[in-house]
């Protein structure tokens, strides 16, 4: 369909107000933060900025009848190119429309619509001291249905585990324009086993099923206490036997994160002032829930650590915490300044192995990148083995860039090789597609068979995850 | 220097990697929530016109005009990116290739010629005594004025009939023992909208034994020619009062308002003269200038006899983005409140985000100006203070103008204000 007449049918359907077709628009919306659409920058045909069910309906309607692709898209925070519209098409820009509908204290549960920030709906359930438990780096700006999209999870998912659990219920247009709930029309209940379970099918689907509309989310009672452990080893193999012992120990701590020799040295550099201790790796362990139950575990945890560590020190003062705390916080941030002439690139950031294996792949990435004469800093959620790889390149050399091509699939490979995934919490989108076979085998056709019962005209973000 | 070459541009745009952190701290983008007005979507914008995949047409500045300029992205970048830097000098380059006849009578003319500027200002007072801008509005005759400032002109309520300059000498001495000559580098703002300032400031300088000297032929330091895209004339006025100040022996140049420190600051130097030969005394002058309130407690660290009968007055603190965000100081203009006897500090909520002000924002973005205002005025006015403080010029003629918005019947005062008022008092 011609631009122009496009914009004329989403204007008839929505209003001017949630349209955008100027071409000098339409290329804010052709990257995310994935080094491919750094590199290739991919421009919609329209964007639309939906604000009810109504409003999807009528855009999915037209697009399935009219043959044009639907891409749904959150803050647009995600590092896979899921959001972007590689094939052309419309974009759902769903992040301004984040309404809390409904806190339901009772029963523990909060409705909300997809644009809804992490952390902004976060501050509105510690009023009832409620909190939803996933908690992904990029909380101040990333929706709740980027969330759902992508089963997003993040710092303590040792202990929460990911999006997924907490979704009681969705709302989704179809991508024939039909609307469904999945979970019950009527289910305020925790637990629920009827039926197929289509709210687990849809959670990590990343678009290409339908576009969630409405999030039926369930919230934990918010800890009261919080206490954060350091451990300071001289030899990386120590690390991951240490998290071992502290789980042999009965103790499963919120967060459990490492940073090695590269990621030490990147944050020393950095902020010189926090002083982190010069060694192979660091373990950051939190745990929360009542005061005196933290207590135990800080003090078990730094028994058990003690063992294996040069130093262990043991913090609940807010002051002291935000302290131990800041090295692992400004990781990322550091990562992005250790080269001048440099940036950090989302690309291979998000291999998950088993715990057993993080000391092993830690090693495996220094040799590659020395293979391949890239700058990297490793860190990552050791607790549940997901490590993330910032490789540092000047992307506006071309010898560089295909350097960290190369990298970036031995990377992906490692992963695999490891027993792992190529992604833990990121996503697959348009960057790890080409491995979805390696990864999955036969179980892909029955994925592709799932894609075409559900979406059969092919127009639900097209060029996506296998 | 060209484009392409100059520092952000060079070292800097590639750095983006598009992690959306300026999403969640932008004003601007608090109230429109679309990626056009994102401050990393204004990167990609300036990358996108460095490689020629856009041309430097008004469309493009327009899109990159929304923003304000407040620098809270670029303290918030992990990556360390000079955000506003980089608009800067996409509008600049955009300018230079597609100039447009308004701005050049406006900050090419009038701007530069503080003469001319306050003639202008004389003008519009004697306008406004007479009654006549009621009567313009009455009339319908302001609709005819161009853009937003149909509506911003409501803004220039009560433009003091008298510029600061016309009322204090070019040299003041200390009272008592002289500890230090400074220069006072006294703002366009400040001189013509809130002269008080002004005396308020060399009052409290000469009092604690300064001798201010106020030359007589400085300029605008240029911020406002950066933000609309006259980088050049920008460089014209920073090269000239390089000289004029270097006339002087001076131990320190200070000045009362953030947005001339933030221009004459180091960092906006690099910026400015990247490359150039002035660099190195422009460098040199920079390293004399100290925002007022830095100087108040930094160098002459003033000390009040403690006064328990002073009478209790409830102030809240509005932080000027040109000096939280581009200077990082917060710190002492609350310590030069709380040294003021009487005075109760009473922090409101988002104190360092922008007003909306932003020098020319408010004439030229008038209703998203006004949206940023609201929220402001809303913490403000939840903190009950009698007073609201804050360090410039541009955010006090806004937070005025939300004052009378909201029938909010309080001062806006500057805290060398206040602390003038203490001595005169006492």
């Amino acid at each position: 369909m011609e631009t122009s007449k496009l914009k004329q049918e989403l204007v008839k359907l929505l209003g001017k107000d949630k349209v955008l077709t100027e071409d000098l628009d339409l290329m804010y919306y052709s990257y995310d933060s994935s080094f491919l659409t750094k590199l290739e920058p991919s421009q919609p045909n329209a964007v639309v900025f939906p604000k009810s069910t109504e409003d999807v309906q009528k855009v999915v309607e037209f697009a399935y009848a009219n043959q044009i692709n639907i891409v749904p898209r959150g803050a647009g925070t995600g590092e896979t190119g899921g959001c972007i519209a590689v094939q052309g098409g419309i974009v759902l820009d769903l992040s301004t429309w984040n309404e809390i509908i409904e806190i339901d204290v009772k029963n523990m549960q909060v409705i909300v619509s997809p644009g809804v920030i992490h952390a902004e709906l976060n501050n509105e359930l510690a009023k009832h001291n409620l909190f939803f438990p996933p908690d992904p780096g990029s909380s101040m700006m990333c929706t709740v249905g980027g969330m759902v999209a992508n089963n997003a999870s993040g710092l303590r998912a040792v202990k929460y585990w990911a999006t997924e659990p907490y979704i009681l219920g969705l709302e989704v247009v179809m991508p024939n324009g039909d609307v469904i709930i999945t979970g019950g029309m009527k289910a305020r209940c925790i637990k629920n086993v009827s039926g197929i379970n289509l709210t687990k099918l849809m959670v990590g689907s990343e678009g290409i099923l339908g576009v969630v509309t409405r999030i039926r989310l369930r919230c934990f009672p918010k800890p009261k206490a919080r206490g954060i452990a350091m451990a300071v080893f001289d030899n990386l193999d120590d690390a991951p036997e240490a998290v071992m012992d502290v789980y042999q120990a009965g103790i499963l701590p919120s967060g459990i994160e490492i940073l090695d020799s590269s990621a030490i040295k990147a944050v020393n550099d950095f902020k010189p002032e926090i002083k982190l201790p010069d060694a192979e790796a660091i373990l950051l362990f939190e745990v929360d829930g009542n005061p005196p139950s933290v207590e135990y575990e800080g003090q078990v945890i730094r028994e058990v650590t003690g063992q294996r560590a040069r130093s262990v020190e043991w913090a609940t003062e807010p002051k002291r915490m935000a302290e131990l705390w800041e090295g692992r916080s400004v990781t990322a941030a550091a990562s992005a300044r250790v080269r001048p002439d440099g940036s950090r690139i989302f690309a291979g950031e998000d291999i998950s192995v088993p715990i057993s294996r993080v000391a092993d792949t830690l090693r495996a990435l220094r040799d590659l990148a020395d293979q391949h004469g890239i700058q990297i800093v490793n860190y990552g959620h050791i607790g549940d083995g997901n490590v993330h790889t910032a490789p540092v390149i000047n992307p506006e050399i071309p010898e560089e860039v295909e350097k960290v091509i190369k990298f970036v699939d031995e990377v992906h490979l490692l992963a695999i090789e490891m027993n792992g995934s190529t992604t833990g919490e990121h996503g697959v989108g348009a960057v790890r597609r080409p491995y979805a076979e390696l990864e999955h085998g036969k179980a892909v056709e029955y994925m592709r068979k799932i894609k075409a019962a559900f979406d059969p005209a092919g127009i639900m973000n097209p060029g996506k995850v296998f | 220097m060209e484009f392409k070459k100059l520092p952000p541009v060079k070292d800097q745009l590639m750095k983006c990697v598009r992690c959306g952190k300026c999403r969640s701290v932008c004003p601007v983008f608090a109230e429109v929530g679309i990626e056009t007005t994102a401050p990393r979507g204004h990167v990609f914008m300036v990358q996108m016109l460095r490689d020629g995949k856009v041309e430097p047409t008004n469309e493009v500045y327009e899109r990159l005009g929304q923003c304000l300029l407040c620098e809270t992205c670029s303290v918030n970048c992990p990556s360390g990116i000079d955000v506003h830097e980089l608009n800067a000098a996409a509008r600049s380059y955009i300018y230079e290739n597609n100039p447009s006849a308004g701005k050049e009578l406006l900050f090419d003319t009038l701007w530069t010629r503080p003469g001319m500027l306050r003639s202008s200002a004389r003008v519009m007072s004697t306008v406004q005594k007479l009654g006549l801008q009621t009567l313009a509005r009455k009339t319908g005759l302001t609709k005819i004025l161009p853009g937003d400032l149909k509506e911003a002109e409501q803004m220039m309520d009560n433009i003091p009939s008298k510029s600061a300059r016309s009322s204090l000498s070019e040299i003041n001495p200390a009272l008592g023992k002289k500890k230090y000559t400074v220069g006072y580098f006294l703002g366009c703002g400040t001189d013509l909208f809130n002269p008080s300032v002004a005396t308020a400031t060399v009052d409290v300088l000469t009092r604690n034994g300064c001798e201010v000297i106020i030359p007589k032929d400085m300029k605008c330091c240029g911020l406002p020619h950066i933000a609309n895209g006259k980088m050049e004339t920008a460089q014209k006025l920073a090269a000239h009062n390089i000289k004029v100040f270097k006339a002087y022996d001076l131990d320190y140049i200070v000045t009362d308002c953030a947005s001339c420190s933030s221009a004459l600051s180091r960092k906006n130097m690099e910026f400015l003269f990247a490359g150039l030969k002035i660099e190195d005394e422009a460098l040199a002058l920079s390293e004399k200038v100290m925002d007022l309130t830095v100087f108040l407690i930094n160098v002459l660290d003033i000390r009040l006899p403690e006064d328990k009968t002073a009478p209790k007055i409830r102030v809240t603190y509005h932080d000027p983005c040109h000096l939280a965000n581009a200077q990082l100081i917060k710190n002492q203009p609350r310590e030069v409140l709380r040294r003021i006897p009487g005075v109760e500090l009473v922090e409101m909520k988002a104190a360092n985000t922008c007003c909306g002000g932003s020098g020319t924002y408010s004439t030229t973005h008038y209703e998203m100006s006004m949206k940023i205002l609201d929220k402001k005025m809303d913490n403000a006015m939840a903190t009950g203070a009698e007073i609201v403080a804050t360090c410039c010029p541009s955010c006090m003629m806004q937070l005025n103008y939300g004052c009378k918005r909201n029938n909010w019947d309080i001062e806006v005062l500057h805290p060398v204000e206040l602390l003038s008022r203490y001595y005169r008092n006492n």
